[in-house]
């Protein structure tokens, strides 16, 4: 039964009363063995773990997490929130560089990791001073470096009573920024809970859902965990993208939200399989019980919708942003409106002005962690500027014509700052000016060399040095921000007035 | 192993036996995804009977280190 909730506390306690001893996450522990854990011991191992918090002297305060989506992970999440701390998930492919910055940053008192990162869990407290205690999701007992997550757990089996109140800060997500430092949204049990509840999608209650996108994300976090357990949805774990048809076989989902690069790869997947009924295909890609994809992140060509039409399967689509919570608008399925990404949600309102898109409502951010030029330029008296470009309705449809910002939104819903790009391959002295951006759905550089120092290096061959800077940057980037075309300039880039290289 | 990773891409992505060579890089060069290179991987990993590293999966840009690591997990 849909019950909107206004703190993740709330949804937690509602789910478990509902549904008690029935699976809620189910996960692998081998090939093909998998085992499940309830709604009642959910919510027993994460007031454990808030429990453990508030002995630690850490209740109220930053924790920082880490790790593939697991067990652990939900745990560890909802004991953070549900204790009136704050949560600051990182992800897990970051950098070590990186992720301690963030742990910096966001003023992280405690550090949860899985030994995935076992090389961030090896340094963290020489490179982030203000971190007093960090945590394994792995290891059974303490050692002198470490606590062992899952001896914290329990060790507090008591009943843990918090109160949270609803505009309680609950979480803060690094999203990229457009100036290529990244920022901490600040979010609320409100933000997160409303966004997760307010709309009733007439999904039935116990649907199976695979997860497979990655926790960190406002997206997944949102709409798989927390819409998902609020409905009493059995959450499946998707262990590795390597294994996800693999793992629709194993876990038989109605249902699993996606990115359009998912989509579009298995489109063609689909095509590849024109001659056969579509009813047998369905059957071996997806299983019979399979109806509903859910897109978000980026965004999706309307031709997959009458594609997975024809196999019985519907493509949900929703436009959102982590600024709010994350969802804007989303279709459902007895009301879709072509080239559409949805009706406003029933929290948020929307207004246009100098044709981008303004939302307001009870998932609008509190604001960037310790950013306030920032915050000022993105929340005007509460209204949040989306930096997309569009219109809405009269009956609340969404419709998006570009975008302000200046930011590549890849296929698979990752942002990316071409400046943050622009400013660490413009740091090799062979570069002068550089421009990055999206062009045929990859990410590309145009460089002009600074002829000074070819002359100088006695650079021969400046097309080949110029790859060798690329590939230095791609060695270390994650694939989504990976620059796979390189374009070298004979003359500087055009100017603006203020002597900025023009973008258009 | 070469030859048996160059059939399975080329049921993945446009492109002929003759274009794949052990420099090539999956994604510069023969146009995966990073979602249709996971995909792949999957595929092999049932097809050889393996468990694939996801950090080492991840650190794979070339056709030649996919050969090089499918051939030590076989071994």
């Amino acid at each position: 039964m849909n019950k909107v909730c206004s703190s993740i506390r709330e949804i937690v306690e509602y789910a478990q009363q509902q549904y008690g001893d029935a699976d809620a996450i189910r996960y692998k522990v081998g090939k093909n063995e998998t085992e499940a854990k309830s709604y009642c011991d959910l919510k027993r191992d994460s007031d454990g773990f808030g429990a453990a918090l508030a002995a630690l002297g850490e209740q109220g305060e930053h924790i920082a997490i880490t790790g593939m989506t697991s067990y652990a992970w939900i745990v560890a999440y909802l004991g953070v929130v549900n204790s009136g701390s704050v949560a600051v998930p990182l992800d897990v492919a970051l950098p070590a560089e990186e992720m301690c910055e963030l742990i910096d940053r966001a003023d992280a008192t405690v550090f949860v990791a899985d030994e995935i990162r076992a090389d961030v869990l090896a340094i963290v407290r020489e490179r982030c001073p203000k971190v007093k205690y960090v945590i394994s999701m792995q290891k059974e007992e303490d050692t002198k470096e470490m606590l062992s997550f899952w001896s914290l757990v329990k060790n507090h089996p008591e009943e843990f009573i918090c109160e949270v109140e609803p505009e309680r800060l609950a979480t803060i997500m690094f999203t990229s920024g457009t100036t290529g430092k990244s920022k901490g949204v600040m979010l609320t049990h409100r933000n997160l809970a409303e966004n997760a509840t307010c709309l009733d999608m007439k999904f039935p209650e116990r649907s199976v859902l695979l997860s497979v996108l990655p926790i960190h994300h406002a997206y997944c976090l949102s709409m798989d965990i927390l819409k998902g357990l609020s409905l009493g949805s059995i959450v499946c774990i998707n262990d590795s993208l390597m294994r996800m048809a693999k793992n629709i076989r194993l876990f038989r989902p109605n249902i699993i939200l996606m990115v359009p690069l998912m989509i579009e790869t298995m489109a063609k997947k689909l095509e590849d399989a024109a001659g056969l009924p579509p009813e047998i295909v369905k059957r071996e890609v997806f299983g019979e019980q399979f109806h509903t994809i859910c897109s978000g992140g980026a965004y999706l060509p309307p031709a997959m919708l009458d594609l997975f039409g024809k196999y019985g399967i519907d493509i949900l689509q929703g436009y959102g942003m982590t600024e709010c919570s994350p969802v804007i608008s989303t279709t459902v399925r007895w009301d879709i409106r072509k080239g559409s990404v949805g009706r406003l949600v029933p929290n948020c309102e929307a207004k246009v002005v100098d044709e981008e898109i303004w939302v307001r409502g009870s998932s609008v951010m509190q604001g960037y962690y310790k950013m306030p030029e920032e915050t000022k330029e993105t929340l005007v008296d509460g209204w949040l500027r989306t930096g997309d470009l569009g219109y809405v309705d009269e009956d609340g449809f969404v419709y998006l014509t570009g975008r302000k910002k200046n930011l590549i939104i890849t296929k698979n819903g990752e942002n990316v700052s071409p400046e943050e790009l622009e400013n660490k391959i413009g740091e090799n002295r062979l570069v002068q000016e550089i421009l990055v951006r999206e062009s045929e759905g990859v990410i590309e550089a145009e460089i002009f060399p600074d002829q000074e120092y070819v002359q100088k290096a006695g650079v021969e061959d400046v097309k080949a040095a110029l790859q060798e800077v690329i590939d230095t940057y791609n060695r270390t980037a994650p694939a989504y921000k990976r620059v796979y075309r390189l374009k070298i300039r004979e003359t500087e880039f055009p100017k603006t007035p203020s002597k900025k290289i023009r973008r258009y | 192993m070469f030859e048996k990773l160059v059939e399975v891409i080329c049921n993945y992505v446009e492109v002929e036996p003759e274009e794949v060579h052990r420099e090539s890089r999956f994604m510069e060069d023969l146009g995966f995804t990073s979602f249709d290179f996971m995909s792949m991987l999957g595929e092999l990993e049932d097809e050889l009977d393996v468990e694939i590293d996801q950090q080492q999966a991840a650190g794979i840009r070339t056709v030649g280190e996919a050969v090089d690591y499918l051939e030590e997990l076989t071994a």
